[in-house]
């Protein structure tokens, strides 16, 4: 009788063990080799950190089970016409069971067919363009906050918190930065208060702004905006420094959160104003400044505020609904479209595929940190003016 | 065709034929990864067929042969629910057309490097013009959403690397074709001969973009966004040229040849190992310049003569 | 109109054009002697920059002795890749009847192996170093000291070069090869030496160039190719084979892209850099200094 027990308590139990040894297979693919893979290298570290963090937790709650994860990785080679083979790759031959998005807006965007063909849910991260409403939410959400046309609107409204009167504005012929101006400019001339007295485009590949900085120096502007990429954000501020060109407001609208413009910059990164929502130094999230840490210390230097940022907020909402509902797609999709996760960035809650419970922020660097400067209800420091470039 | 004509051309035929039995199945029996990579083996077979046709055959090695796919993608999403789907392939191949004799008047009269790097250079000059029209249009990227399905797209593609490599085996021996390879072997002579080189590369050149600018167009629908600078890229140019050199440009075997050895290579590689996948690339691309520099179909018939040549 | 008429434009357009001169040259000395079309020349320019990163970042070796370690190395790459390479290229008739176009794929292949090995080394993240980058005043003119570096560096490596080529016998030995490749054969001139030390100097340029390059801007295994691209505009500006030629070309190509985009705007720059490649390749293709071309 009691060996029967024992058989019994057994079986009983096999099922059970078996599924807790079951790994589970998260796939994704991101640019490791091509001209976005610099850019990508931020995101892709969070969720290298993410997996050590998994392996040496021993894997991830799934519904109560945890199990261990098995991480299927592909390079796009930059080209985001390879994302929806590689992610039909991973939901067909693969077999995944979770993806992660890939990195920048024309990824994500390029994989939603396939994501809506298979009905397989994915929790996007960098990727920022209102076209995103455009999608038909269900298979794809959007963390950032970062939408241009909050932003030029939050802009403006910064600007004229500031005190800007006139605005310089150098824009990049890419898409991001495009839609950024097409946005801006409208809100520029509905406020009424500004007067824009530099309003340049540039190509890519170009290598030199003395022209257009001179122009920009001689109308000697309140704000200096540059809608820039990192390579000629660089560029930008290097050529500004040089000119001695200082004016109290300074927008440089993606690359300073990379640690790179720190260490190139260094103290003359302070008092630049770059788009973001998120900073260790926010008390409001407990979660915010041990994720720092972790990445400083596997990574020797802090993440990116943005990329690195949002892709472990995708983590994190991926993560608290699996641990909810388990595997099953209908079950995750409704998780995810409706519940309020918490996350290093605070509260993250999606109304259809946006993120609408973060707003829309902008960071700005002081001594070294990126502080949230806008709007005042999630600032940790104050706005100051630019300090005059340190040309030594 | 007579009877003895019918002979000459069944492997070619039989070949075809072939090729559209095993898509037929792939289409029907397939999984999705697999109609995915048969996609892009009929895409790359279509542009370098085409590519042949005109470099291949005459010499002049085109390097921005991607302006007309460019082309092709970006007349697809100005018509983009506007246009029936299959007028906007009609018309991306036509305006590809268009867009190489426009171009092609002027350069072919330039030769050797220079039309190589010519080329490259009108191909990139295009690119920014386009990132230009599209900067003034407030567009910043496009999306298209709604678009067919992978098989209908495979369907299409498959047919337009039937034309094209059709197109080159007839080229090839025809009189047109034979004057374009007089002129590859000796230009001044051909002339002499009484070929009438310009019109005759000017003509080829033409139809060489057009079925680029279909696959363009077709390719668009696929990656359901459009972007200047990735549509207009110069990796397509390079990438043709690789496979040209890989497989041999003389015949149509040879694209053939190069494009499932390309595919394959990079099916096995690119999943483990993407750097190394290029640097193997790389190492291959060099290997078979300086040993086998008629590509591998030039290889395998060599062998076929039996012994060295 | 003031701007156009700034010392900075100037000044900017300037040190632009010893930097595109200085890759220039070495593409064209190696076009001219031995009519290779080297596309991976971007590549050593690359090469270069990452020697300086490593060295300074790892090593503490200052950018300015890289000035001399870096060419060094490029020197005995260039030696390297010609004796495995091109030598066998060279030497088969069946390959030399269509030089430019094999030299293209080969060089196309090798721009692809260093992208992709420096990407697996130092992985594709953008680097950096801060070297003497304090800001210099001279009168209305502001530039940071590693931009006036680049600029002197630059202009006297090219200015060196030429009179190398004007009053060495080595130099006119080169001069020779590039006007008439047989008859240089028949008067004596070592052809194949002539060769390795043209890809020496040819590569080590182009280092040089890199070393320049990495202290004004970041580096990632892909920043090659702009360099190539504009080195090809610019000697086919000047004409190929022309080394005069190419200073020529640097300087218009500088001064389009600095006072061109001054005069229309920055969003033309590179319609208007290609634009006038093109238009110079359809009008005068042997390039502004060079002689007709005889058909070949």
């Amino acid at each position: 009788m009691k060996r029967l027990l024992l058989a019994a308590i057994f079986a009983a139990a096999l099922p059970h063990l078996a599924s807790a040894e079951d790994p589970i297979k998260i796939g994704y693919a991101i640019s490791k080799t091509g001209p976005f893979a610099p850019a990508a290298q931020t995101q892709l570290n969070a969720y290298q950190l993410w997996a050590d963090k998994v392996a040496a937790d021993g894997g991830i709650d799934v519904g109560g089970v945890k199990r261990p994860v098995q991480f299927v990785v592909y390079d796009d080679q930059s080209d985001f016409g390879k994302a929806p083979a590689i992610y039909e790759k991973l939901i067909t031959s693969d077999k995944v069971d979770l993806l992660l998005a890939p990195w920048g807006t024309p990824f994500h965007f390029s994989i939603v067919g396939i994501l809506e063909k298979y009905h397989f849910p994915v929790v996007g991260n960098s990727a920022a363009s209102t076209t995103i409403r455009d999608v038909k939410p269900g298979n794809i959400w959007f963390t950032t906050s970062a939408i241009p046309d909050h932003l030029a609107s939050e802009l403006v409204k910064m600007m004229k918190s500031a005190g800007v009167k006139t605005v310089a504005i150098n824009t990049l012929q890419l898409p991001f930065s495009q839609e950024f101006k097409k946005y801006l400019m409208p809100a520029i001339e509905k406020d009424g208060g500004f007067k824009v007295v530099v309003n340049e485009e540039y190509a890519p590949d170009t290598k030199d702004m003395t022209a257009t900085l001179t122009k920009i120096k001689q109308a000697a502007p309140d704000a200096i905006l540059s809608l820039s990429y990192p390579p000629d954000s660089v560029l930008f501020m290097k050529q500004e420094r040089e000119l001695g060109i200082n004016a109290p407001f300074q927008l440089v609208l993606i690359g300073p959160t990379d640690h790179f413009f720190s260490k190139i910059f260094g103290s003359n990164l302070d008092g630049t104003i770059t788009m973001g929502h998120w900073s260790p130094a926010q008390a409001k999230w407990p979660k915010a400044k041990p994720f720092y840490d972790a990445y400083f210390k596997k990574f020797n230097e802090p993440p990116d505020y943005l990329d690195s940022a949002l892709a472990w907020m995708s983590i994190e909402v991926l993560e608290q609904a699996v641990k909810k509902v388990g595997l099953d797609k209908d079950k995750l999709r409704q998780e995810i479209a409706s519940d309020t996760f918490d996350t290093i960035n605070g509260p993250v809650k999606f109304n259809g595929v946006e993120n609408v419970t973060t707003p829309t922020m902008y960071l700005q660097f002081q001594k070294g940190e990126a502080q949230i400067i806008w709007p005042a209800s999630e600032e940790t420091a104050k706005m100051i003016k630019k300090p005059a470039w340190s040309q030594n | 065709m007579k009877r003895a004509e019918t002979r000459r051309h069944l492997p070619f035929i039989s070949g075809l034929v072939a090729a559209v039995a095993a898509g037929a199945m792939l289409v029907t029996w397939g999984d999705e990864y697999a109609v995915g990579v048969g996609l892009t083996l009929v895409m790359w077979i279509a542009l370098v067929q085409s590519w042949a046709a005109f470099s291949g055959l005459s010499g002049y090695i085109s390097l921005g042969h991607a302006v007309f796919y460019g082309v092709g993608a970006y007349v697809m999403v100005a018509g983009w629910q506007t246009l029936p789907i299959w007028l906007s392939v009609v018309a991306a191949g036509l305006a590809a057309g268009a867009v190489a004799l426009l171009l092609g008047w002027p350069s072919l009269r330039v030769r050797g490097p220079y039309f190589v790097i010519l080329t490259f250079g009108l191909a990139e000059f295009v690119k920014y013009i386009v990132v230009s029209i599209e900067a003034a249009l407030g567009r910043n990227g496009r999306l298209l959403i709604g678009a067919p399905g992978l098989r209908e797209l495979f369907v299409a593609m498959l047919f337009l690397a039937v034309l094209s490599t059709t197109g080159l085996y007839a080229l090839r021996r025809s009189r047109l074709g034979t004057g374009l390879i007089a002129i590859r072997e000796d230009e001044i002579a051909a002339e002499a001969v009484g070929v009438n080189t310009a019109r005759t590369k000017l003509v080829i050149f033409g139809l060489s973009a057009i079925v680029p600018g279909m696959v363009g167009a077709l390719m668009s629908l696929r990656f359901t966004y459009f972007e200047p600078m990735q549509s207009f890229s110069p990796v397509t140019s390079f990438t043709i040229v690789t496979i040209a050199v890989l497989g041999g440009s003389d015949d149509v075997p040879g694209p053939l040849l190069g494009t499932v050895f390309l595919v394959a290579l990079s099916e096995l590689l690119w999943a483990r190992a993407p750097e190394l996948y290029m640097i193997i690339l790389g190492v291959l691309l060099v290997g078979f310049v300086l040993f086998a520099p008629e590509g591998i179909y030039g290889k395998l018939r060599s062998w076929g003569r039996g012994g060295a040549r | 109109m003031s701007v156009l008429l700034s010392g900075q434009l100037l000044a900017a357009a300037l040190a632009l054009a010893s930097l595109y001169a200085l890759v220039a040259m070495g593409l064209n000395l190696v076009y001219g002697t031995m009519r290779l079309l080297n596309i991976a020349h971007g590549e050593f320019v690359m090469l270069g920059g990452y020697v300086t990163y490593w060295s300074f970042t790892h090593l503490g070796i200052s950018p300015l002795l890289s000035m001399l370690i870096a060419p060094a190395l490029g020197a005995c790459l260039g030696m390297l890749i010609y004796l495995v390479l091109f030598r066998r290229l060279l030497r088969s008739p069946k390959l030399a009847a269509r030089v430019e176009a094999n030299s293209l794929l080969i060089f196309f292949g090798v721009s692809v192996i260093f992208q992709n090995v420096m990407a697996l080394l130092f992985t594709s993240t953008q680097r950096g170093y801060v070297y003497l980058d304090q800001v210099i005043n001279i009168g209305n003119v502001a530039m940071t000291a590693n931009r006036l570096i680049l600029f002197g560096v630059a202009s006297s490596a090219c200015l060196l070069c030429l009179a190398f080529f004007r009053y060495t016998r080595a130099g006119s030995a080169v001069r020779a090869v590039i006007q008439q490749r047989d008859a240089s054969a028949l008067v004596g001139i070592d052809i194949d030496r002539l060769n390795i030390m043209v890809f020496a100097l040819g590569f080590a340029l182009a280092a040089l160039a890199g070393v320049l390059v990495s202290m004004v801007q970041e580096i990632t295994p892909f920043i090659g190719f702009p360099f190539t691209i504009s080195a090809f505009v610019i000697i086919t500006l000047g004409g190929l084979g022309n080394l005069f030629g190419s200073l020529l070309g640097a300087l218009l190509l500088a001064a389009v892209e600095v006072y061109g985009t001054a005069i229309i705007s920055s969003s033309f720059r590179s319609i208007l850099v290609y634009g006038v490649f093109i238009a110079v390749l359809l009008v005068k293709p042997e390039g502004l200094l060079g002689r007709a071309v005889v058909a070949r």
